[in-house]
């Protein structure tokens, strides 16, 4: 009998149904709309109302965004420093977490207190820029991978997530003579899976989406990522300062249809992978938070 | 055993990590030469102030930044390679994002890096960066000497243009012009719709504008059978508030956006610098518009402006047959005849667009409203343009200011150099038929100019003559129809009343005239309102000016 739900259980399941479904409407609207933009012709795109399932298609948007050099060069950057920036974020906040996690430790509580204590301060921009510029790496992919690799946050949460796991495990890897690495790498490793997923998704979209630091240190237009090309290809052409100060009669001004297909173009390979890493990226965060 | 390795392995280990921390910091960041992260792919680069003469002997090295950096040149295009060989030089191009340039120009420069030739962007830095010990002053008589033909084309066109790069009586920067600033912004009819309704002469007082907006607004101009159609909405309000007296706001949709420029201007009246929002005449203005707003002559929807998507000159209300009348583009948006020279000529990009949403519609080309006084004219664009400096690391070594001098000399007698430096190499991107001049690469866009070279060496010289040798379609064109009346704001130079005030004072215009032109507030509500923006630095910000202003000019 169906009736174990009462009828106030009822309503609220409706309720939150309904606010879900209307949050998925709002989420999925404007991204409707972005890729409809990106097939339609200028008149279409010029007249008013929504412009959600596109009725009259125009591929130029496409064909444009398939020559645009510069934006697969920038596509090749955010993708190398994306994989590369996710492993050494991974690798280095495990290394980091995976002692903090032992009582053991030596002054564990400073080294945490101090980790926990770059979590409020910051030197800001200026000194950040001298600091990458004294280092010598700048205009180069370790500029925008090093900084930032391990984040104090991330590694609180591994490491609340190590401390979880069973310690009777460990203890019995010991009595068969196992050391502190191969226990990491043998048993804590493969536990790890869903933090692991989640550090890394976190740290790779992180990287995918990050635009300010490729602006300040990469002077190189090849050298840069893929959100400043977008960016630019997106801000073309809307502030008339830029055309009445510089003198220059309009040229050729990227149409609309030409910038939301590069935005689909960009969004694609992010919004493929997510669906995939989404059921670890649940389980992760939630075991993370728990405490031991 | 084991333990004791232990423990001296992790005090190795923790002391070659001390020992890590303590030599970064006895390092040393000096953060002060350019050669670490500046330097492009394959261009030598001397250190710039040990060259010896500037005889053929060795090339001068010039750091530029001297043009609008869309897209990183290419140091091997055809069009760099071309200039290099003719003045024995090598370019070392900084690249500075053009959408963020003061934010990222700020940084590098604060950490001591400069070029040697500087785009100045915004005038109002020039003391800020005098200060900084950027700039340096360039007597008069260098610039006569190695670029005579430019002086002189600055003198007979565009004197006014000296007074931007003066800062006490001394020129610290090169003047650059803007041909495109002696033609006002546009007046736009719907063409059709001014047939439709019976009009046959373009309006040209205030009164025809009001009978053909009336028209526009009751008789169904678009023939869909619903009253949805309107007169005007924010481009054409400038024209409205020039017939008269100077338009207190020149574009609403930037003031209304915050960008205090767009309202907050100076003009002269009985040869003092006034602010031109606060003037009476406004007053006049914003009643006729509150009186046409209640009739229904405005729409409603100007608040957020008849550009809803893209491109700042597209006017989607004006598209949609909203409207019947627009403004705030130039004469080359809209051009509607079409170049006869370029295969498939569409005319300007606007009038473009316009055709493809309304293919039997017609836009003509009209002239402001003349005012009860006479008054008329719609916002021009500056006739000066970004000026162009040579730092002080560079004043060091005099050769490199009388390469870029000669450079600029160049620019303006040599026609086919000229082209070369503006759209690329002859024969690829551009050739002449009859010597009239075909653009091969139009579709590029301004990073892929720049790119190839294009717009970046010419230090944006912008020769009238061969501009409208060039373009003498356009010109034409233009001077047929574009050559109407017209408002150019007063140069008045940086005040930091300016800056502390600007915003404050652009709010309470934007929510001054928007309140009384929709009628939340009656026409009376003016005299509030300059009351409020005088006591709140408006009159302080006048008397600067206006001082400010004469200690330049020299009265």
């Amino acid at each position: 009998m169906k009736s174990n739900a009462s009828v106030s259980d009822r309503i609220f399941v409706i309720l939150v149904y309904v606010i879900l479904g209307g949050l998925s409407i709002t989420t999925l609207l404007p991204m409707m709309q972005a890729v409809t933009i990106s097939l339609s012709p200028p008149e279409v795109v010029n007249s008013y109302g929504f412009h959600l399932i596109p009725f009259e298609f125009d591929f130029t948007g496409y064909e444009r965004v398939m020559q645009y050099g510069a934006l697969w060069t920038a596509y090749g950057n955010t993708i190398v420093r994306t994989l590369l920036g996710t492993l050494i974020t991974l690798i280095m906040t495990f290394l980091g977490a995976y002692p903090l996690s032992k009582r053991s430790l030596p002054n564990r509580k400073l080294w945490t207190g101090v980790i926990v204590l770059t979590m409020f301060f910051s030197g800001g921009l200026i000194p950040s820029y001298l600091l990458i510029k004294g280092l010598g790496i700048m205009n180069t992919m370790w500029s925008l991978v090093l900084p930032g690799a391990v984040s104090a946050f991330m590694l609180l949460i591994v490491r609340n997530f190590i401390i979880g796991l069973p310690e009777s495990l460990e203890e019995s890897a010991k009595i068969d003579g196992a050391n502190d690495i191969v226990i990491l790498f043998r048993i804590v490793l493969p536990l790890s899976l869903p933090i692991i997923a989640t550090v890394g998704l976190y740290s790779g979209v992180g990287h995918w989406n990050a635009w300010f630091d490729s602006m300040i240190y990469i002077q190189d237009e090849k050298k840069q990522v893929l959100q400043m090309i977008l960016r630019k290809i997106l801000l073309e052409g809307q502030d008339v300062s830029v055309e009445a100060g510089a003198g220059s009669t309009a040229q050729a001004v990227n149409s609309e249809t030409v910038k939301m297909a590069a935005l689909v173009v960009s969004v694609l390979p992010i919004l493929l992978v997510y669906p995939f890493l989404q059921k670890y990226f649940v389980k992760g965060t939630l075991m993370g938070s728990v405490k031991g | 055993m084991r333990n004791a390795t232990k423990k001296i392995a992790g005090i190795a280990l923790a002391l070659t990590m001390g020992f890590g921390l303590l030599s970064g910091c006895a390092g040393g960041n000096n953060g002060t030469n350019g050669a670490s992260g500046t330097n492009d792919g394959g261009v030598q680069s001397t250190e710039g102030s040990e060259t010896t003469t500037p005889a053929p002997a060795s090339p001068i090295t010039l750091k530029w930044l001297g043009y609008d950096s869309y897209g990183q040149p290419n140091p091997d295009s055809y069009v760099v390679k071309t200039v290099e060989e003719k003045f024995n030089a090598n370019f070392d191009f900084w690249y500075v994002d053009s959408q963020k340039w003061e934010d990222n120009l700020n940084v590098r420069l604060a950490a001591g890096e400069m070029p040697d030739v500087l785009k100045i962007t915004n005038r109002q830095n020039l003391p800020k960066y005098i200060n900084q010990g950027i700039l340096a002053p360039i007597p008069m008589e260098t610039l006569e000497a190695h670029a005579p033909t430019y002086v002189k084309f600055l003198n007979d066109n565009y004197p006014e243009v000296w007074d931007g790069v003066k800062y006490q009586g001394e020129i610290y920067a090169i003047p650059m012009t803007n041909l495109n600033g002696s033609y006002p912004t546009v007046v736009i009819w719907r063409q059709d719709w001014l047939d439709k309704v019976g009009i046959t002469k373009i309006p040209e007082t205030i009164e025809e504008y009001e009978e053909a907006l009336t028209k526009f607004r009751n008789e169904d101009p678009d023939g869909d059978g619903q009253k949805d159609t309107y007169g005007l909405s924010d481009f054409a309000l400038p024209n409205i508030l020039g017939a008269f007296g100077y338009p207190g706001i020149t574009d609403f949709k930037g003031a209304g956006k915050g960008d205090a420029s767009k309202s907050i201007q100076f003009t002269m009246k009985d040869d003092n610098v006034v602010i031109t929002a606060i003037q009476p005449e406004m007053k006049e203005a914003l009643s006729l518009l509150q009186r046409w707003y209640k009739a229904g002559l405005i729409d409603p929807e100007f608040i957020t402006s008849e550009n809803t998507t893209g491109y700042w000159a597209d006017s989607q209300a004006f598209y949609n047959s909203k409207i019947g009348i627009t403004g705030m583009s130039m004469f080359y948006h809209w051009r509607n005849q079409m170049n006869p020279d370029i295969v498939d000529d569409q005319g300007g990009g606007q009038y473009k667009a316009f055709k493809e949403s309304v293919p039997e519609g017609e836009a003509s080309f009209g002239v402001p409203a003349v005012g009860p006084k006479g008054a008329s004219g719609t916002p021009m664009w500056d006739t000066a343009s970004h000026p162009i400096a040579i730092t002080t690391e560079a004043m060091k070594d005099p050769a490199k200011l009388e390469l870029l001098l000669k450079m600029i000399e160049a620019a303006v007698t040599d026609y086919e150099y000229y082209l070369t430096l503006t759209n690329g190499e002859k024969g690829v991107d551009w050739k002449m038929e009859d010597d009239k001049f075909v653009n091969l690469s139009a579709s590029d866009s301004l990073a892929e100019a720049n790119v190839k070279g294009k717009n970046v060496l010419n230090a944006k010289v912008s020769y009238d003559p061969f501009i409208k040798q060039r373009d003498a379609f356009d010109y034409k064109f233009a001077d047929e129809n574009a050559k109407t009346s017209g408002y150019n704001a007063v140069y008045v130079p940086n005040l930091e009343t300016f800056s502390k005030h600007s915003n404050t004072l652009n709010k309470l215009t934007v929510e001054a005239y928007f309140k009384i032109i929709t009628g939340e507030e009656s026409v009376d509500y003016f005299d509030e309102y300059v009351a409020t923006f005088r006591a709140n630095g408006g009159d302080a910000l006048e008397q600067e000016a206006n001082e400010a202003y004469k200690a330049m000019v020299g009265k």
